[in-house]
């Protein structure tokens, strides 16, 4: 008998903080990445927004280290929007993956929650939760993993994992190994049952008695201590690896997309991805337009209601226009990202791409790049402020906010 | 009066444009850049003008012939079955200019374009009464070229220096010519050079005088210096004669469109452009130092700067081309390309992006 007291469900979404995630830079300089816009959201909004499926939901905590007031206004907007409680909570500093989870398990366990789910902000999916907290029940389980077959090549930047192919059982669980060990991963996202917390407990007080019998020898007291501190669990090596094989972890596997947002270029393929999940899902979203009475659109668009494109423009595919920018008479963007307030003047060009807030592209200018999404300049990086002025050509760069470009680069990182 | 064309050889340098034609019948500011020198000509009384070719002859021909029906002017070739060098045609054509009437005949060479000042060089020649006649032309860097040294206040030539190592003057053979025909007895009928082997001969004798040439020179026998060229040329026109030019709210510098041509709304036009004729280009366009043959269209919203579009190509929308891109004949970009310095031969797609400098294919 389900009992709505009994059946809740808590969602937890580590954010990180400022020193994490300098790989993002130079978008992140002027905003923390979990609220960088892909597809027309903040980053952090698509796993929100898909813990709304969860039956049951109770409450979704964000948990990170940066300053409360950069999370304030948006956890209360997109509280109102999605009417889904939405809490920020700050660590005091960091304490991994597992121990940003123990250390509020008392606040997390407050509703009694049947099951904690717990997200990586920056996972780019199709985060099929509720199909996870099914198959976890059924398992009996406490914790089961969603994982992801990938091209064995790509396999070692991740942490791979084997699974029993009949039961699901999390078998073996190794990070980002030397060697081949199996092409399924770890996706970062997890469902667990309240007893994590005593298994993450468990993990803390071993590291203090170990610590304790180190005190003891004067030598390696004398040594640098690389020792890590008593409360700081990570997931994956301290709680995955040991208790795989012994009944106690399951695993899910997705076949939709999979990605991780780690540089300004992923954000660019997961904004596609996004964009394309939206076509299915909310269509009306999405941009549309045959040239007449507004641009013509190409493929998958997200527009911001209160951004002003000319109708002899033609956008897309893969190409996201944030709050206020203004797009002028033809102009041509593909597989671009506009962020908030940017000025794009008549028959300029912008393809591959992200251009930051408050910038202005000049006429017939043109900021290009290959597309090559992970690599180092493979899409194109105007930080804010940027003025890229008339029939400028911008190729494969990345330009540091409140700059002036008045000549044409290629290949350069503009400080 | 006569003048003798040294058209020469295959253009190698001006490809892939002279893949399609011969050099001299390779528009330059909407007209063959042969037509420029024989209007010229016609000008100042030349009623019969021998072009000397080693390559193409009968394209030449069937061409000229139209332009001796309309200039009232005769146009003969002469044809070298092997290269003569810079002396060696004007023995070849020795029948066609010397006719008895001892009157000085022109020589040019076919890549040079200037105000081609004869008037003047007629009466230089008159007045100082010798054999020959130079016009000299003054550069920047000398040692790249062959100069000439002469007396400053008679224009007296003492001798021709090849590429110098050190400073012996500045001022370089210009490629114009005013010979009486007694030269031709002095050239032998085998390849020879005018400049290593005639004019020193004629200098020796204190018969040679040369003068400079008043307002610009180009070779614009390869497309950078074409493109400079082409920025000379209109810069003169506007001194000389700048009803020529087009104007209009979407023009900006010097402009050359030709009649026949059409643009559309919202362009931005200049400077130093010059449009054939035929050619469409579209609305939102924005063309700068480029030269759109005849035929060409320009689609919409594209950008072309510091280029060539060879005849009958098309540039796509949103299309950027740039940075000495040259386009030969039936070249069609695809629309958004970008090309950075492409040199493209005729009849081609293209359909990527050319990031750096190079040719296709």
């Amino acid at each position: 008998m389900e009992s709505s007291t009994e059946e809740k469900v808590v969602a937890v979404i580590l954010v990180g903080g400022p020193t994490k995630g300098t790989r993002f830079r130079p978008l992140s300089l002027n905003i923390p990445k979990p609220l960088f816009p892909i597809a027309g959201q903040p980053m952090v909004h698509h796993p929100i927004s898909a813990c709304k499926r969860i039956p049951n939901l109770a409450q979704v905590y964000l948990v990170g280290f940066y300053e409360e007031r950069e999370f304030a206004l948006y956890v209360s907007a997109i509280s109102n929007e999605l009417k889904v409680p939405v809490r920020y909570l700050r660590e005091d500093k960091p304490h991994g993956s597992a121990g940003g989870l123990y250390h509020f398990r008392n606040l997390i366990m407050e509703d009694n929650p049947s099951h904690i789910f717990l997200l990586n902000c920056d996972v780019c999916c199709s985060f099929p939760l509720p199909e996870m907290l099914e198959a976890h029940r059924k398992y009996g389980g406490i914790g089961t993993l969603l994982v992801i077959k990938v091209s064995p090549e790509s396999a070692s930047q991740f942490g791979e994992l084997v699974a029993d192919p009949v039961t699901n059982e999390l078998l073996h669980y190794t990070e980002k190994p030397e060697t081949f060990v199996s092409d399924r991963i770890n996706c970062g996202v997890y469902v667990f049952t309240p007893e994590i917390f005593t298994a993450i407990r468990d993990v803390s007080s071993q590291r203090n008695d170990t610590a304790t019998l180190r005190r003891v020898s004067s030598y390696e007291a004398l040594q640098p201590a690389t020792r890590i501190p008593a409360d700081f669990v990570r997931l994956d090596q301290d709680i995955l690896s040991p208790l795989a094989g012994k009944k106690q972890l399951y695993t899910y596997e997705t076949m939709d997309f999979w990605e991780q947002i780690k540089s300004p270029g992923m954000s660019l393929r997961c904004s596609e991805l996004y964009l394309s999940q939206f076509r299915l899902t909310s269509p009306h979203i999405l941009a549309s337009g045959d040239g007449t009475k507004s641009a013509i659109v190409i493929g998958d668009v997200y527009i911001h209601p209160s951004a002003k494109v000319h109708p002899t423009a033609k956008i897309g595919p893969n190409v996201s226009i944030s709050a206020n920018a203004r797009v002028g008479p033809g102009v041509r963007l593909i597989s671009c990202i506009i962020l908030d307030d940017v000025e794009i003047m008549e028959n300029a060009v912008v393809t591959n791409a992200i251009v930051g807030w408050k910038s202005s592209i000049g006429r017939w200018s043109r900021v290009q790049a290959e597309g090559v999404y992970n690599s180092k300049l493979g899409v194109t990086i105007l930080g804010d402020s940027v003025a890229v002025e008339d029939e400028v050509v911008v190729t494969s760069s990345i330009v540091l906010p409140n700059k002036t470009l008045n000549v044409s680069v290629q290949d350069e990182i503009i400080l | 009066m006569k003048a003798l064309i040294l058209v020469g050889g295959f253009g190698t340098r001006l490809r892939p444009l002279t893949l399609s034609l011969p050099k001299p019948l390779v528009d330059f500011a909407n007209k063959p850049m042969i037509l420029h020198q024989i209007e010229a000509l016609k000008a100042v009384g030349v009623d019969e003008v021998v072009l000397t070719v080693n390559y193409q002859a009968e394209v030449m021909l069937n061409f000229l012939k139209d332009v001796e029906a309309k200039l009232e002017i005769k146009i003969t070739c002469s044809r070298e079955t092997e290269p003569m060098g810079t002396a060696g045609p004007l023995a070849l054509a020795r029948d066609k200019l010397v006719d008895g009437s001892g009157e000085p005949f022109f020589v040019l060479n076919s890549d040079v374009i200037s105000e081609y000042p004869f008037k003047e060089m007629i009466e230089f020649h008159k007045a100082h009464g010798g054999e020959a006649s130079i016009m000299v032309t003054k550069v920047d860097e000398p040692s790249k070229y062959g100069v000439v040294v002469m007396e400053e206040t008679t224009g007296k030539v003492e001798k021709f220096v090849e590429k110098p190592k050190l400073y012996v003057g500045n001022k370089i053979n210009a490629g114009i010519y005013l010979l009486n025909p007694s030269v031709v007895d002095k050239i032998e009928l085998r390849p020879t050079s005018i400049e290593k082997e005639t004019f020193p001969k004629i200098a020796a004798a204190q018969g040679l005088y040369a003068m400079v040439l008043p307002g610009f020179w180009m070779d614009i026998g390869q497309p950078r210096d074409y493109i400079t060229g082409l920025r000379l040329y209109l810069d003169s026109l506007r001194k000389k004669c700048p009803a020529k030019l087009t104007t209009g709210p979407d023009i900006v510098g010097n402009v050359l469109v030709d009649e026949t041509a059409k643009i559309g709304e919202g362009c931005l036009i200049g400077p130093d452009v010059a449009i054939g004729p035929g050619c469409v280009v579209e609305s939102g366009v924005r063309l700068s130092r480029c030269t759109v043959m005849p035929g060409a269209r320009i689609k919409k919203h594209a950008c072309v700067s510091s280029s060539i579009i060879g005849w009958h190509s098309t540039v796509g929308q949103w299309a950027r081309i740039e940075n000495m891109t040259i386009l030969g004949e039936d070249v069609h970009v695809r629309d958004e390309i970008y090309s950075n310095g492409g040199v493209v031969l005729p009849h081609k797609e293209i359909k990527s992006n050319i990031l750096m400098p190079g040719i296709v294919m």
